[in-house]
């Protein structure tokens, strides 16, 4: 029986199927269109909109221009914020870049044992922020366990969660051990695809492990740590939940460890809630992250060049 | 498929400009009426007591809806850690429960969005069944009404480490009850220790001006006056003990959970509580319980803080007389009594604390808690003030901070504090 064709012989679709055609990629693509306009664009739109009034979480509001990013100028906690977000991409960015590459060459070799290193470096990734974040407090707390450690050994006590500088950096240091376990695996996935003839022929011309590494593997692998760096500092631009745990819901010291994901939470949340001053702040969030990925991606483009 | 450059340029417009449509002024009308037939199905919301008192609530819904035929109540319960979130959420998206457990920092926004129905509109009759400190509790600065029925009220003891207190070579069965006292021997037992003991391991919060006999609004309640000669002195004292290591290292980061685990782990000789932490010293710090004193909250003007629960009615709620009537049953003074014999709380209706379960102790820890309290409830004042949001409380308390660290003195902390508290309050 001959079946019957979809498609005349120049090629074209038969008239029943042409007639439903121009709609049918639309049905295809509804479910997750309606799901990205709901939960994405929908709410970026209205954040857009709700910064430039004065609305609050009970208060519809009305159109106030560019007054909440005027106030922004002037906030001392909103300077505060930015300098905490900018300092978190600068301290964790080179870590979660480095480290997560280091890891993944050490546990890339077949050794007996190696697949409970494996699982054990990416065991910090699947574990809830919020018990990791208290465990981290416990252990840094004044008569916690590091403090204990450090007495012990004649340094004295150091008041992770109690100086400002230090909290970030016991912040940011928990990022760093949480993402290690990430990034290895990203990196693990690169380092396959690295060509075993290029490192042999490498070693044959004499290049000992830190030559072939810098020659070899680094730009093998260099996309791959761009993807790292871009989304290592999205995620460290944007960070809450560390810092929120760790420095407590003021924020540190006179809330001097506050970062602008926080001062949105801080701002915008509550029933006397200001919507319109926190969307303002997430604008400007959005923008920085847009451009720190377009920097990631000029640099690289540089480096292709 | 192509679609016009218009067509997609008119969806982003749209895009743009139906959320703005949103934007507008709040609806005016007069929506105390609350008289009619109790009947139709209303939904109960309480605030983290599902966990501990299921049968209790199941119990006072089955006799509301016996009593009042026709009527059904859905028992929701919401978690205690983002509660005002949650009614944020549901009184933005216009899904805001029937009957409401509020406190009274959360009544204000809701009643000055229209949302919380005017009990001296709505059912003024039941005013006398209750305490009149508690009644007026829910009521706001600047407006008229009071927009909630009291519900349980609360005050603590303040517990304190003897073993502590007599290693500093003070007299641990004369704890300070006073500010002065606080700090005199606070700086003692900094001193003893070398700095290993603190007195306590929290920043004061506006209640602390309040008991030390500071103004905390002005009269008009239009803005915060917590800033006065009161206010600098006792910030002055804390930054003396601070500076003395007589307030914990990390008090400035501290919330109330990790004050209260600083004095289980005995790095801090006193700590405010309730009756309910005894079984959790009996249970987590054996040591600590054997050396546990109990003593009157710290205040200097003699009226311990106390903390007041309500029951709101959504003004919007279409079933207003059963939501009335139900609020009004939980709260009663029969309901109030059974729930303070679940747990330790007390009844905020007249007469109630005359009860000899309040009066009478049995020679246990628990009931003398329980009497003091009960008898300290009488004379004392809610110092929260209604208006101050949890935003006004982290710039209180990061000023305070900077005071603490030496950045600014106390009454520039002060003064800019109550400057961050009065924008709040305009915009608010």
């Amino acid at each position: 029986m001959k079946s019957p064709s979809p498609t005349t012989a120049a090629g074209r679709p038969s008239g029943r199927i042409r007639r439903h055609l121009p709609l049918s990629p639309w049905l295809f693509a509804a479910p997750g269109l309606i799901v990205v306009g709901a939960f994405s664009l929908y709410p970026f739109f209205s954040t857009l909109v709700n910064s430039f009034t004065d609305r609050r979480t009970l208060v519809p509001g009305s159109f106030v221009g560019l007054a909440n990013f005027r106030e922004l100028l002037h906030d001392e906690m909103f300077w505060t914020g930015l300098r905490n977000s900018v300092l978190y991409v600068v301290g964790v960015v080179p870590a979660l870049v480095i480290l997560p590459l280091l890891l993944a060459m050490l546990v890339q070799r077949h050794i007996p044992g190696i697949t409970f290193f494996r699982s054990a470096f990416y065991t910090p990734v699947v574990a809830s922020i919020v018990v990791v974040g208290l465990i981290w407090v416990w252990m840094l707390d004044d008569r916690g366990l590091v403090n204990a450690v450090l007495e012990a050994v004649g340094i004295g006590k150091v008041g992770f969660l109690s100086d400002q500088w230090l909290l970030l950096g016991s912040a940011m240091t928990v990022t760093v051990w949480k993402g290690l376990g990430y990034y290895m695996i990203i990196y693990l996935a690169a380092l396959a695809n690295v060509p075993r003839e290029l490192h042999e022929a490498a070693s044959v011309d004499g290049a000992g492990v830190v030559r072939r590494f810098f020659t070899v593997t680094v730009p093998a692998i260099r996309s791959t740590m761009v993807l790292v760096a871009a989304l290592s500092s999205v995620s460290a631009f944007k960070v809450f939940s560390e810092v929120y745990l760790m420095a407590g819901p003021s924020g540190g010291p006179a809330g001097e460890d506050t970062t602008l994901v926080m001062l949105v939470q801080r701002v915008g949340t509550g029933l006397s809630g200001r919507v319109g001053y926190a969307s303002a702040i997430s604008v400007v969030i959005f923008v920085v992250t847009v451009g720190l990925m377009l920097l990631v991606l000029r640099a690289d483009r540089k480096e292709d060049a | 498929m192509h679609i016009p450059r218009r067509a997609v340029a008119a969806a982003a417009v749209l895009a743009t400009v139906l959320p703005l449509s949103a934007c507008g002024g709040g609806s005016g009308a007069d929506s105390s009426d609350a008289s009619g037939k109790v009947e139709g199905k209303i939904t109960f919301q309480t605030w983290n007591l599902q966990a501990n008192f299921k049968d209790y609530f199941n119990g006072v819904i089955a006799d509301f809806e016996k009593k009042y035929p026709g009527t059904e109540v859905k028992w929701v319960d919401r978690p205690g850690e983002g509660y005002a979130d949650k009614i944020s959420a549901d009184a933005a998206g216009g899904t805001l429960p029937d009957v409401v457990n509020v406190s009274p920092d959360l009544v204000a926004p809701l009643a000055k969005a229209g949302l919380a129905l005017d009990l001296d509109k709505a059912a003024p009759k039941y005013r006398k069944e209750y305490l009149d400190g508690a009644w007026k509790s829910h009521q706001i600065p600047g407006t008229e009404g009071t927009y909630a029925f009291p519900w349980y009220l609360n005050t603590g003891p303040m517990f304190y480490n003897k073993r502590l207190f007599k290693d500093a070579g003070l007299d641990p069965q004369k704890p300070p009850t006073t500010y002065d006292e606080v700090f005199a021997d606070g700086l003692k037992l900094a001193e003893k220790s070398h700095g290993k003991v603190a007195t306590l391991a929290n920043v004061p919060t506006i209640e602390d001006f309040g008991r030390y006999g500071g103004q905390l609004m002005n009269k008009e309640g239009t803005g915060f006056a917590f800033n006065d000669a009161k206010g600098v002195e006792l910030l002055t004292h804390y930054k003396e003990l601070y500076d003395a290591k007589g307030l914990d290292s990390q008090a400035l980061t501290a919330t109330p959970e990790s004050s209260g685990h600083k004095f289980l782990t005995e790095s801090v000789a006193m700590n405010p509580g309730s009756a309910l932490d005894l079984a959790n010293f009996k249970k987590q710090a054996p040591s600590l319980y054997k050396n546990i004193g109990i003593t009157d909250q710290v205040s200097s003007t003699g009226k311990a803080n106390m903390y007041v629960m309500g029951v709101m009615v959504n003004a919007q709620s279409k079933r207003k007389p059963a939501a009335v009537a139900f609020a009004h049953y939980v709260t009663d003074a029969t309901r109030q009594m059974e729930f303070a014999k679940q747990v330790a709380i007390f009844p905020s209706t007249a007469g109630s604390l005359d009860d000899p379960y309040f009066t009478k102790e049995d020679g246990t820890d628990v009931t003398r808690v329980r009497v003091a309290a009960a008898k300290s409830l009488k004379t004392a004042v809610n110092y929260t003030p209604v208006l101050f949001s949890e935003q006004m409380k982290t710039e209180l308390r990061n000023q305070i901070a900077k005071a603490l660290q030496g950045k600014q003195s106390p009454k520039e902390a002060l003064d800019n504090a109550v400057k961050a508290c009065d924008r709040l309050l305009q915009q608010s």
